[in-house]
């Protein structure tokens, strides 16, 4: 939907500005009751959902173009989607996230594209990813010597998608591998893209680069379909979000799981066994883009009706997205299968929870922004008294590793992979 | 048109850099389309103007600079929280708007019972904090996002807790005040060096001048901090949860319970209502999900209940014979919360509800008390988090009546002013058709009962002209109707002679025209001189309504 098509919604939103904190019935302090990244950050109104629901009116009727503030209120959304599901505990035709990355789109096509937007614009058309400086080469470092099979020469029902963060950085290059020889051990037969292997464009998508988006995942679903793909599985959440939600609009037809639903699966039909106790007490962050965003696609084109004179429903029923069916429980359940493992909660977690910050490539396009929200949610961390921060998501890990909470004190960050072999 | 960089440079000067905006962008989110947020509480139609500046305090210190050179200057300003409604927006061009989102502080003082809280300490926020300690407060029919000082300093705020608790007037206690003038005034107790523990003496007693029953709305300087007495509450310090999005649901000790009591009659209601003010045995009370229309109550509360089902499937939900059974004996019907202070409490309250529930041959919604529902419920009414719910059925509502007499002369009016809505309803497809009777409110609006609240909405469609002009005609086919029933003022008609339909404050010269005319218009006259002194450049707005008594005194 282009922008203008959102005024209905930009009309009926009611100021409610439910959309700045996490459901009220879920508040247990003041201290972790908000939602929205950019305002804390920010904090004027125009940095909300519902700001940006009347400003884009403005914009619309043609009394200003992208200024500063709106700008700024655009690309420093995380398209974390905190605000959507806040929305829709009450309202059933407002869209606040689908709104913003119009917003976003918008911003895009009439030229507002940031420096560094465009290096990884760039990135992704030579070198198919949006890791700047990242070179194609090198992206499959992380399988060498890994039996896993090419599945564009030899075909493959079952691939392993490991992402740009985790095919690139050095560090989780090793949990990739762990996650690859955990199901390849399981006795699946596993393959993966091999010189196929590119860049979901899942941020591209989340910044409002949709024509990088669009030529990106179009040639990754031919790939997949050329190479036979029944099943991805996938240790990032952003490119979980992008095959379950993005390309399935898009018509794949597979089953995605995300890694820690496949090891949730392995051991609860026995098939892996966590023996050694990891003897600490964690935290778990829920990545946005495995909770709330991680529910499935469901087609649906269709109009609004009214009923009742007034009453707005849609016809057919509209899918509505609103966190209730996503991937809170499995990294739950294998947390809770490894021995000596205390898990202890934050106050907003599953689909209220607080994006890392790492969101729509926030942590390259405003990194002050960024860090200000990886900083709130360790405070968050630390306050639960948990030694770890573990979460499932390589965009998140790697914005947590440097953070600090209000008191300057880091917390350590595990991957959820990482935190399985140790257990193993 | 925007400030002059010296006066910009001024402010900046006062709050940096990071906390003033001029960008237009900025300023049109502080604008308040009236017929998106409750009509009632402002004009219809338009919008409110554009401020000149949005500024965002970060103490009472700043706000007292902000206020100094807006006298200096003579600029008009305008300080809110939660942007509820056009009240909290500024009404003249070039007005600063201050925006409180940054003085959030709650300090609880557990010996005397109350929270001082800063402008944005929503509801929610002093809510968790004080049953942290044992306490609740009175939380505003406005819901939990709203601020509770502004609740508190600047408007009536009942809510379902009042019963209980009182209303907004009878909670506030101490506060601190910059005056329009710039001047700050600590009230009460306060104003003594005595702390926050009254709001009348020792020290000054100010409070009917800067509040009074209705509060000024913002229009007569900032409050700052306000202190909000606390009332008990014996349950858990957090308030554990279960369910799935969008029901999240309470898990309570047996001795805090909702009971939606159903009456045969509105007769049998008033009595119902009576017996239950009488006989202190109440928590909260109010008539909550009748909102939705008499006809779809039962299968709103489905559909909210359940994270699959959408407003499409009204219909159908309606046509279950259980569900068409069960909102025929909620048609008239008054949620409670019974909260035992001990088992022996608890067991004795709902004795005497048992009684009450005889008495007027009323029952218990066997629906409304099956578990999930009942946790649902629970934590609905206590936490009062679902405001945006008013607006869930067409996007915007206009709350119509608005009758808050005696029980007794209200109740026996009901029927007939659902049917005035009902006809209208079924006549124009302007506004919902959901049943005539969709009325919410209150089992009392002042702490001990005596009175009720009523309110009915009427949903219409913002974003379909013919809709609001719907809503409109609605609203002046229920002032009629008042007018014949000597009832007062109508709801959509109550802020007419606060903001003109244009957006804009009324000028004094208007307002000395209007006000003058009033039954007692000394009340805007003795107002008008504690504006002269307190507020010589007119800078409030005129919310604050006054009116030149040489306006009236000669005729």
């Amino acid at each position: 939907m282009a922008l203008k098509d959102f005024r209905p919604m930009m009309e009926r939103c009611s100021n409610c500005l439910g959309c700045k904190w996490i459901p009220f019935d879920k508040i247990q302090s003041q201290r972790f009751g908000e939602n929205c990244p950019i305002n804390l950050y920010y904090e004027f109104h125009i940095y909300s959902a519902r700001g940006k629901f009347q400003a884009a009116q403005g914009l619309l009727d043609g009394e200003y173009g992208y200024t500063d503030a709106l700008l700024a209120s655009t690309q420093a959304c995380t398209a974390c989607g905190a605000c959507d599901i806040a929305c829709k505990v009450c309202r059933y035709n407002l869209e606040p996230l689908d709104f913003n990355i119009a917003l976003k789109a918008d911003a895009v096509e009439k030229g507002n594209i940031l420096p560094v937007q465009k290096e990884m614009i760039a990135s992704l058309k030579k070198e198919q990813t949006m890791i700047i400086g990242a070179k194609k080469a090198n992206r499959s470092a992380w399988a060498k010597g890994l039996k896993l099979k090419d599945a564009m020469k030899e075909g493959a029902e079952v691939i392993f998608f490991p992402g740009c963060k985790y095919s690139y950085d050095k560090k989780l290059q090793g949990y990739a591998r762990t996650a690859a020889e955990l199901l390849i051990n399981a006795g699946v037969d596993l393959g993966y893209m091999g010189e196929a292997d590119m860049c979901c464009a899942s941020r591209a998508y989340q910044q409002g680069l949709m024509a990088d988006f669009d030529a990106r995942s179009e040639a990754n679903i031919k790939a997949f379909k050329k190479a036979g793909v029944k099943t991805i599985v996938t240790p990032c959440s952003d490119c979980y979000y992008a095959f379950k939600r993005l390309y399935a609009a898009k018509g794949l037809e597979v089953e995605v799981l995300h890694v820690v639903e496949y090891i949730d699966k392995l051991i609860s039909e026995k098939k892996l066994k966590l023996k050694k106790p990891v003897n600490m007490t964690v935290t778990y962050h829920d990545p946005c883009h495995l909770g709330r965003l991680g529910e499935p696609y469901v087609a649906w084109n269709g109009t609004e009706k009214k009923i009742m004179n007034q009453v707005h429903t849609w016809e057919p029923r509209r899918p509505r997205y609103n966190g209730a069916y996503g991937i809170y429980d499995a990294p739950r359940r294998v947390l809770a299968a490894i021995p000596g493992l205390t898990l202890v909660e934050m106050e907003r977690i599953r689909e209220y929870a607080l994006c890392c910050g790492a969101g729509a490539a926030c942590e390259q396009t405003y990194p002050e922004v960024s860090k200000f929200t990886a900083n709130e949610r360790v405070t968050e961390a630390n306050s639960t008294g948990a030694e770890a921060l573990v979460t499932a998501c390589p965009w998140c890990e790697s914005n947590f590793a440097s953070a600090v909470d209000e008191n300057g004190k880091k917390i350590e960050v595990i991957d959820i992979i990482d935190l399985v072999s140790r257990a193993l | 048109m925007a400030l002059s960089p010296e006066v910009y440079k001024a402010f900046e000067d006062v709050v940096g850099a990071r906390n003033i905006s001029q960008d237009p962008a900025v300023l049109e989110c502080y604008r308040c389309y009236a017929a998106q947020s409750s009509a009632h509480y402002g004009p219809f139609d338009h919008k409110t103007p554009m401020p000149g500046a949005v500024i965002m305090p970060g103490s009472t210190e700043e706000v007292q600079g902000i206020i100094r050179l807006c006298n200096k200057y003579k600029i008009p300003f305008k300080a809110a929280t939660t942007f509820w409604a056009a009240m909290g927006y500024i009404g003249d061009e070039n007005a600063i708007q201050l925006d409180m989102r940054r003085m959030k502080k709650i300090e609880i003082n557990e010996r005397d019972q109350y929270a001082v809280v800063e402008p944005y300490a929503i509801g929610a926020v002093v809510q968790v904090e004080a049953m942290k300690r044992g306490f609740n407060l009175n939380m505003a029919g406005v819901g939990c996002s709203s601020s509770t000082l502004a609740g508190t300093a600047g408007w009536v705020a009942f809510g379902p807790s009042s019963l209980f608790m009182g209303t907004a007037s009878e909670n506030m206690l101490a506060a601190e005040w910059v005056l329009p003038n710039g001047e700050i005034l600590h009230t009460g107790s306060l104003g003594a060096g005595s702390g926050w523990f009254c709001g009348e003496g020792p020290g000054p007693s100010t409070r009917a001048i800067l509040r009074g029953k209705q509060g000024t709305t913002g229009a007569f300087g900032v409050c700052t901090r306000v202190a909000v007495r606390l009332h008990p509450w014996p349950g858990p310090a957090v308030i554990p949860t279960y369910g799935t999005i969008p029901a999240y649901r309470a898990k309570l000790p047996e001795t805090i319970k909702t009971v939606t009591v159903c009456y045969p009659s509105w007769d049998a209601y008033a009595e119902g209502a009576n017996l239950l003010h009488q006989s202190d045995i109440v928590y909260l009370g109010h008539r909550q999900f009748n909102m939705f229309g008499r006809d779809i109550k039962t299968a709103m509360i489905k559909i909210l209940n359940d994270p699959d089902l959408q407003l499409c499937d009204l219909p159908e939900i309606m046509a279950d014979p259980y569900i068409k059974e069960q909102n025929e004996k909620m048609k008239i019907e008054v949620s409670l919360v019974i909260v035992g202070m001990t088992q022996r409490d608890f067991d004795y309250k709902m004795k005497a509800l048992d009684e009450i529930i005889r008495r007027v041959g009323a029952w218990k919604s066997e629906f409304m008390l099956e578990k999930p529902i009942h946790d649902w419920t629970l934590l609905y009414l206590l936490r009062l988090g679902h405001k945006n719910l008013n607006y869930t059925l067409c996007g915007s509502y206009e709350g119509n009546f608005g009758m808050s007499p005696n029980v007794f002369v209200t109740a026996p009016l009901m029927e007939s002013a659902a049917k005035l809505k009902d006809d209208y309803a079924k006549k124009y497809p302007y506004i919902a058709d959901t049943g005539g009777d969709s009325d919410m409110g209150s089992l009392a609006i002042l702490g001990g009962g005596g009175v009720t609240g009523w309110e009915f909405f009427t949903c219409f469609d913002r974003f379909d002209k013919a809709s609001i002009k719907g809503a409109c005609d609605m609203v002046n086919i229920s002032q009629k109707w008042m007018d014949d029933h000597k009832l007062g003022v109508d709801m959509g008609h109550w802020n007419a002679n606060a903001r003109r339909e244009d957006g804009f404050n009324y000028t004094q010269e208007q307002h000395n025209e209007m006000l003058s005319k009033l039954p007692q218009p000394w009340v805007c006259g003795y107002q008008y001189l504690v504006k002269k002194a307190f507020n010589p450049y007119d800078l409030g707005g005129s919310y604050y309504r006054t009116c030149d008594p040489a306006s009236f005194a000669k005729k």
